[in-house]
């Protein structure tokens, strides 16, 4: 009686290993942790990088999944998707979170480049400086787009258009395509970081390199060298700009209009550049081109303006003009999302993720999270080129990305692709 | 002399810019004093619900085709019924003595508010139909807004229809006679709540319009806009004399005008810098405001 007890116990037990051992190997799957604004005014970035990644992830896990180092095929899971709000603090919080609490192998997002900024800033500078109590987490970026900030942290990565690049070859464009066009003036939101040091530190000069003339006020110190002159032009600007949530532009229109440049850069995100070019209309400032800022190109600003936006071009990372970027767009369409050039990022992170998986060889087992989320970094730091939606997408040791861009108008009311410098 | 023929007519036109568009910040401060003579109270979510009157109005723009004047009827009823739900939900059931609940109660008003649009709409700024947008008046170097004369004409018939019923209708007694005394008026057989209800109510009706209006003067509703209008509506009615609504009218003009030619003079970094030091030196030297009495509400 004792044997058969012993023997059935021991029967028992083997099967519960077995058991647990099949259900911890089905049970398996890469986590993935993403954020973004979705509560407050930027809500609408958030909402598109969530539908984005959410359908590449469905679109991988239903072509297989990715392979772990053990040769297992699992599906990627997102396992949330948190509200950033836009809020330094609050992303610092959810990155904390992130990092301790959860079996999130990569966190992704998010919204802001100020909030941006103040993360990388927690991260662990240089992999491996014991000295550096800073989160070993890696953190991928879609959407902060202010030049400069993966440099941070090497645990951080990007994969966000080059303004600096894009604004460059767009004025070296439109001065052969539009010779009449001699001068330039502009205004910015100075509450938002992307907006006002773009414009400040890289379009402007960026003109200015391409031949154009600045007929705002006086700025001796203005050159053609990224972020040339940016203090004075911050200062002697200031009466032609505005804040996100302004109501009255009649101000600054009025200054522009006296100027009266052949080209206004309205470098501002769509609420108040909507505001700003209804006031322009108003006032019968009638510049014969409008140049926007990248997160201008998007639905929102057909929403709040499309009459006023008439003609406007913007540099974007993404226009369905591939077949992968027609399906990845109808995908998205289809959940409830729009593709731009920031959630198109999202949709790309998603297969990031899957080719820094596989050639990382993770376990992704909970006992092996920080060796599973350093090799990942590793790998990721690894792939310096890829496939995007329009195009090869490379990055650079300092983790940014540099990815194709095309040129986009508003015509009829639509955004039109009007170039792609490619050729 | 031809510079500073030039300049005096650019501040000239940055002052009646400023005017002109202080009359949405003067209809923002009506409500918030209007609100505060009646129950000695600051309503915080005000400025949200003028603003959610404004996407009720515009949602029938975009749905039903709602020709203009309907727009902004939608946006007064939408308004009132939201001034209505906000004095049920932040102040019926608070003790009144309780000035720091219900002012808490109210910022989350605010928030919901404002949280509920941003779900509606993902943020994304909407396009909102303006009367008269394309009238513009040029008189000599001077050009005029046509849509600011509106809104500045209709803030006038709007402030004379409310000074009308506080002066001239039963309810305006009542609600007087709350303000001054609330023990008394219920002796006379005035129902409080009632009163401040509706009182919460006319002030919505106010609110949707002044709601309306600002959009229609920017040219596009967005939730970013809830709140720099409540700060604007605090400091217009603080200026003007809470409780006052002849001086929440010449603040709004006033505030308007000033931060205009701040930003003109001075850009836009410091130009709320300005109209909050304005505000700083109003409580410090003339706590009362420009028409405000001290308050005698027992």
């Amino acid at each position: 009686m004792k044997r058969l007890f012993k023997g059935v116990s021991v029967g028992l037990l083997g099967c519960a290993l077995m058991f647990s051992a099949l259900t911890s190997s089905a049970d398996r799957s890469v986590k993935v942790l993403g954020w973004g604004a979705q509560s407050g005014p930027l809500k609408s970035f958030g909402v598109n990088s969530e539908t984005a990644l959410r359908s590449a992830v469905a679109e991988i896990n239903a072509a297989g999944g990715v392979k772990l180092g053990d040769g297992t095929m699992v599906p990627i899971e997102v396992i949330g998707y948190e509200d950033s709000a836009c809020k330094k603090d609050q992303n610092i919080a959810i990155l904390r979170k992130t990092a301790s609490t959860t079996d999130a192998i990569v966190a992704m997002g998010t919204t802001c480049s100020g909030a941006c900024q103040a993360m990388f800033g927690v991260l662990q500078k240089k992999v491996g400086d014991a000295s550096d109590s800073g989160l070993q987490m890696p953190m991928l970026a879609d959407t902060c787009i202010r030049p400069g900030l993966a440099k941070i942290s090497e645990w951080a990565f990007r994969n966000v258009p080059n303004e600096i690049d894009m604004y460059d070859a767009l004025f070296a464009w439109l001065s052969q395509q539009h010779p009449g066009i001699k001068t330039f003036s502009g205004g910015t939101e100075t509450d938002q970081g992307h907006s006002f040091i773009t414009h400040t530190k890289v379009i402007v000069q960026a003109a200015i390199r391409h031949g154009f003339e600045w007929v705002g006020p006086a700025v001796p110190e203005l050159g053609p060298k990224v972020g040339q002159g940016a203090k004075e032009l911050q200062a002697a600007t200031k009466t032609q700009h505005w804040l996100m949530g302004d109501t009255n532009y009649s101000v600054q229109a009025r200054k522009i209009k006296k100027q009266n440049p052949d080209m206004v850069l309205v470098s501002s995100h769509p609420f108040s550049a909507c505001g700003f070019l209804k006031e322009m209309k108003r006032q019968r400032v009638k510049p014969k081109l409008l140049v926007g800022l990248t997160s201008s190109a998007s639905q929102e600003t057909l929403n709040g303006c499309m009459k006023e936006a008439e003609g406007i071009i913007i540099p974007t990372g993404f226009a369905p003009i591939t077949p992968a970027a027609q399906k990845a767009n109808e995908i998205v369409s289809k959940a409830g999302g729009f593709l731009d050039l920031h959630s198109a990022a999202a949709w790309e992170n998603a297969y990031l993720v899957k080719a820094a998986v596989e050639a990382a060889g993770i376990s992704a087992n909970p006992d092996n999270l920080a060796e599973d989320r350093a090799k990942f970094r590793n790998a990721l730091a690894g792939i310096t080129a890829a496939e995007g939606l329009i195009g090869p997408v490379t990055r650079n040791a300092e983790g940014e990305a540099s990815k194709p861009y095309v040129y986009v108008q508003v015509v009829d009311g639509k955004w039109k692709v009007i170039h792609d410098p490619r050729g | 002399m031809e510079d500073f023929w030039y300049e005096f007519v650019e501040v000239t036109q940055t002052i009646t810019d400023g005017l002109l568009f202080g009359s949405t910040y003067a209809l923002i401060g009506v409500g918030f004093t209007l609100i505060f003579g009646a129950m000695g109270k600051l309503n915080m979510a005000y400025a949200a619900a003028a603003l959610g009157g404004a996407y009720a109005g515009l949602a029938g723009f975009v749905l039903i085709k709602a020709p203009l004047v309907l727009v902004f009827g939608i946006s007064a009823v939408a308004a009132a019924v939201l001034g209505y739900a906000i004095y049920f939900v932040c102040f019926r059931f608070i003790p009144v003595n309780n000035h720091l609940a219900a002012l808490m109660a109210s910022v989350g008003g605010l928030f919901f508010i404002d949280e509920v649009v941003v779900h509606v709409t993902r943020g994304s700024p909407l396009t909102f139909p303006s009367m008269f947008g394309d009238v513009f008046f040029e008189i000599g170097p001077y050009g005029i807004r046509g849509d600011l004369v509106f809104v500045f004409v209709i803030g006038l018939i709007s402030t004379g229809i409310l000074l009308y019923i506080l002066f001239k209708t039963r309810l305006g007694l009542a609600t007087r006679a709350v303000a001054q005394q609330d023990v008394a008026a219920r002796l006379c057989g005035i129902g409080v709540h009632s009163t401040n209800s509706v009182t919460f109510a006319i002030a919505g009706v106010l609110g949707g319009i002044a709601g309306a209006m600002t959009a229609a003067a920017v040219g596009v509703l967005s939730p970013v806009m809830t709140v720099p209008l409540t700060i604007k509506g605090i400091i217009v009615a603080v200026i003007g004399g809470l409780g006052s609504i002849p001086g929440a009218i010449i603040a709004g003009l006033f505030v308007g005008a000033f931060e205009n030619v701040f930003l003109y003079f001075r850009g836009i970094d410091e130009r709320d810098m300005y109209v909050v030091a304005l505000l700083f030196i109003f409580l410090v030297f003339r706590p009362n405001g420009l028409f405000g009495t001290a308050i005698t509400r027992d």
